[in-house]
C-alpha cells in the first residue's frame, strides 16, 4: 500500500514512504531508521501517511554534514515543503521525536498537530541506546518481542553509519536549550509513553506537560518503547482521534447500549 | 509476626438458608442484618484491644457468608470507629472494577484513615465472575490491567489518558491522593505466576491464602525469587498468609471443634454452573495448575492448643515466610459467636505474645 518517492532538500536526496489520503501526516523515525509498522497501515486509512528516511539513516549515504538537532529539523521541514505540503500534522518517533518538536518551534504555523511517540527529547540521567545482539535490542525496544513477525535484525554497516550521526545530534539527557522554548509552542501536541518502556522512562511524560502549554500525555499499557509495534491499535486509535479533534478527543464517543 | 484479624460481618441467620451460591436475597433478615454490622464494631474493639496489627475485609456478593460486597464501606465505617489498628482492605475485585475509582477511594480512605490503610488488590474467586458478568477468559488480564492502572493513578502527578486493552481512560488525575507515599502499603494477593510476577515487578508484596503451608510456600518462594530476578528482596510483612485457625484450651478440643464444622464449600454453585467455571477458570500456584476455589472446602492450616498453634505458626513463618497472619478464627458463616470471642480471648492472650518474636 505504501509507495517510495524520493524529494531533494538542502542537497540531501531524501526517501519517504507515502499512503493514504486526507489530512497529511508527515512521520520521524527513530535511531534505528524507518520502519513501517502495522500503525503506519491504521494511520493511513485517516490521513495521507508520508514517513522520511531522515538523510543518513537507512540506504541513504553517510550523514557527516548535519551539526545539529535543529540543522536537522530545518532540512526535514524544507523536505516536507518541497513535497507541497505548507501545513500538516507531525509525527516523530524516539529520536525523530526530538526533530519534530524543533522543526515545530521552527515554523510552528506550518504544524497542524504533534505526536510524539516515546519522544527522547527529555530522557532521564544516564538513558542507554538499546545495543548488543538483534535479541538483546528487540528486548530493550519491545514489551513482547515474542508476539512480533521476524523484525530484521539492524544492519551493523548501517549502525556503523548512523551511530556517529544520532551522538551527534541526540544532545544532552536535559536539553536546556530546547525545554526553554518548550513554553512557548502551543502546537497541540500528544506524548505517548508504552508502561514498559525500558529506554526512555515512561516518567519523563510529566516533564512535557509541566514545560508546553498544549500537552496531553497517555499512557498505552503493556507496550515498550516501540509503541506502535507493540501495541499498533491502541497507538494509531488515540493518535487519529488526537489529530482529529484535537484537545476535545478527551471527550468520549464510544456508544454503550447493548441492545436498543 | 503481625497479627491481622479477618472480619467478615458474621451474619447469624434465623433460618437455615439455602447453601447454593447464590443465596437467594429475599432469604435476607434485615434485623439480623442490623444485628452483624453492630457486632462487628464490638467485635473489632476487642480485637483492637487485644492488640491485632490489622483488621482486614474483602470483596464477596450475593451470600450471608460474607457480608461485605462493598469492603470500601465497611473498611470505612471500621477506620472512623476505631482509633490505631490498621485497615486491610484485602481487597477490591480488580477485573470487575473500575480502577480510576477504586484508586480514588482508597486514596481518600488512606486519608480519612490518617495513614492506617493496607490494599490488596486481587482477581476474586471463582463465583465472583458471575456477580458483574465477567467473563472469566478476561480476567487474568483485566486483573493486571487494572492493578497497573490503579498504581498509576496514585503516582502519576501530572492528568494523563490510558490507552488499555481492557481499560481506556482520556483523562486521569485523581484527588485526593494517597496520604501514605508513594502508596499504601499494597499487595497483589494470590498464588499464581501471574500474580507473584506482578508483585515483584512492581515492588508489592504477597498475599496467599488457605492452602497447606507447603502448596503456598510454592507461591512465595516463586515471588521471592522473581523480586531477586528484580533487584530487591521482600521484607517478611510483604507477605501475607489467610487461613483458618481453630483455637482451644487442648488439642482434643480442637479436633472436637473441627469434627463439629459442616464441611461445605464456601460458594456452592450448580454442577452446571460449577462445572463450566472449572473449565473456564485456569488457575496455578507458581505455574503449577491447581483447582479453583469452587471445587472443596477450605482447609484449615491452624487447630489445636495455645502451645500447638506457636508451633504452627513458627512452621509456617518458616515454610511459608509469612510476616503477616490474616486470620479467620471459626470459619465465617458458621454463625455462632460465642466460641469465636472465647477463641479472640484466648489468641490474644495465650497466642499473640508469643509469636511476636517470630
Amino acid at each position: 500500500m505504501f509507495s517510495e518517492g524520493y524529494v531533494e532538500a538542502d542537497g540531501f536526496r531524501i526517501r519517504y514512504m507515502e499512503a493514504g489520503q486526507g489530512a497529511p501526516l508527515v512521520h520521524f523515525h527513530g535511531a534505528g531508521g524507518l520502519r513501517l509498522t502495522p500503525a503506519h497501515d491504521l494511520l493511513a486509512r485517516h490521513f495521507r501517511v508520508v514517513a522520511f528516511e531522515m538523510p543518513g539513516f537507512g540506504q541513504s549515504p553517510e550523514n557527516s554534514r548535519t551539526r545539529s538537532m535543529p540543522e536537522l529539523a530545518s532540512t526535514m521541514a524544507q523536505a516536507v515543503k518541497n513535497l507541497d505540503l505548507d501545513t500538516f500534522n507531525l509525527m516523530g518517533t524516539s529520536f525523530g521525536g526530538k526533530t519534530a518538536l524543533w522543526l515545530a518551534l521552527q515554523a510552528p504555523e506550518r504544524v497542524l498537530a504533534l505526536v510524539l511517540e516515546a519522544p527522547a527529547a527529555i530522557r532521564q540521567e544516564g538513558a542507554e541506546s538499546p545495543s548488543g545482539s538483534p535479541e538483546e535490542i528487540a528486548r530493550r525496544l519491545y514489551a513482547h518481542p515474542e508476539r512480533l513477525a521476524a523484525i530484521p535484525a539492524p544492519d551493523p554497516a548501517i549502525r556503523a553509519k548512523t551511530q556517529p550521526l544520532v551522538q551527534r545530534l541526540r544532545g544532552p539527557d536535559r536539553d536546556a536549550d530546547l525545554e526553554s522554548r518548550l513554553p512557548s509552542l502551543a502546537t497541540p501536541t500528544l506524548v505517548l509513553f508504552g508502561t514498559r518502556d525500558s529506554v526512555i522512562a515512561p516518567a519523563m511524560g510529566r516533564v512535557y506537560k509541566d514545560l508546553m502549554p498544549g500537552c496531553h500525555l497517555v499512557f498505552v499499557y503493556d507496550a515498550g518503547h516501540g509503541i506502535s509495534t507493540d501495541r499498533p491499535e491502541a497507538f494509531a486509535e488515540v493518535v487519529a482521534d488526537f489529530l482529529e479533534r484535537h484537545e476535545a478527543f478527551v471527550i468520549s464517543r464510544t456508544e454503550t447500549v447493548i441492545h436498543p | 509476626m503481625k497479627v491481622s484479624f479477618f472480619e467478615t460481618a458474621r451474619y447469624c441467620a434465623p433460618q437455615t438458608l439455602p447453601s447454593e451460591w447464590p443465596v437467594p436475597s429475599g432469604a435476607y433478615d434485615r434485623d439480623a442484618g442490623a444485628r452483624a454490622y453492630r457486632g462487628m464494631i464490638e467485635r473489632l474493639e476487642y480485637v483492637e484491644e487485644l492488640g491485632f496489627d490489622w483488621v482486614s475485609v474483602s470483596e464477596h456478593h450475593y451470600s450471608p457468608r460474607i457480608l461485605t460486597p462493598a469492603p470500601i464501606v465497611s473498611a470505612s465505617y471500621i477506620a472512623a470507629r476505631l482509633q490505631k489498628i490498621k485497615i486491610a482492605l484485602l481487597g477490591p475485585i480488580v477485573p470487575q472494577s473500575n480502577p480510576v475509582r477504586v484508586a480514588e477511594e482508597l486514596a481518600m480512605l488512606d486519608t480519612l484513615a490518617q495513614g492506617r490503610l493496607v490494599v490488596g488488590l486481587l482477581r476474586g474467586t471463582t463465583n465472583e465472575y458471575l456477580t458483574y458478568d465477567l467473563n472469566p477468559a478476561e480476567a487474568r488480564e483485566r486483573t493486571d490491567e487494572g492493578m497497573e492502572l490503579i498504581l498509576r493513578a496514585w503516582t502519576e502527578p501530572q492528568p494523563f489518558g490510558w490507552q488499555g486493552r481492557h481499560f481506556q481512560y482520556r483523562t486521569v488525575s485523581i484527588w485526593p491522593r494517597p496520604l501514605q507515599q508513594p502508596h499504601p502499603p499494597t499487595y497483589a494477593l494470590g498464588t499464581s505466576r501471574e500474580s507473584c510476577e506482578f508483585a515483584a515487578r512492581n515492588h508489592l508484596g504477597c498475599g496467599v491464602s488457605y492452602g497447606s503451608f507447603e502448596a503456598v510456600g510454592k507461591a512465595t518462594r516463586y515471588y521471592r525469587e522473581q523480586c531477586a530476578r528484580h533487584g530487591w528482596q521482600p521484607a517478611p510483612e510483604q507477605i501475607i498468609y489467610r487461613a483458618n485457625m481453630l483455637l482451644a484450651e487442648t488439642d482434643e478440643e480442637a479436633q472436637a471443634l473441627l469434627r463439629e464444622q459442616p464441611n461445605q464449600r464456601p460458594f456452592s454453585m450448580r454442577p452446571g454452573v460449577s462445572a463450566a467455571l472449572m473449565k473456564l477458570d485456569s488457575r496455578n500456584i507458581a505455574g503449577e495448575a491447581r483447582a479453583p476455589i469452587v471445587s472443596g472446602a477450605l482447609p484449615t492450616t491452624f487447630i489445636g492448643s495455645p502451645d500447638t498453634i506457636v508451633e504452627q505458626v513458627r512452621r509456617c513463618r518458616d515454610v511459608v515466610g509469612a510476616g503477616v497472619l490474616d486470620l479467620s478464627l471459626h470459619p465465617p458463616g458458621s454463625g455462632d459467636l460465642e466460641p469465636l470471642m472465647c477463641a479472640l480471648e484466648l489468641f490474644g492472650k495465650k497466642v499473640l505474645p508469643r509469636i511476636r518474636d517470630i
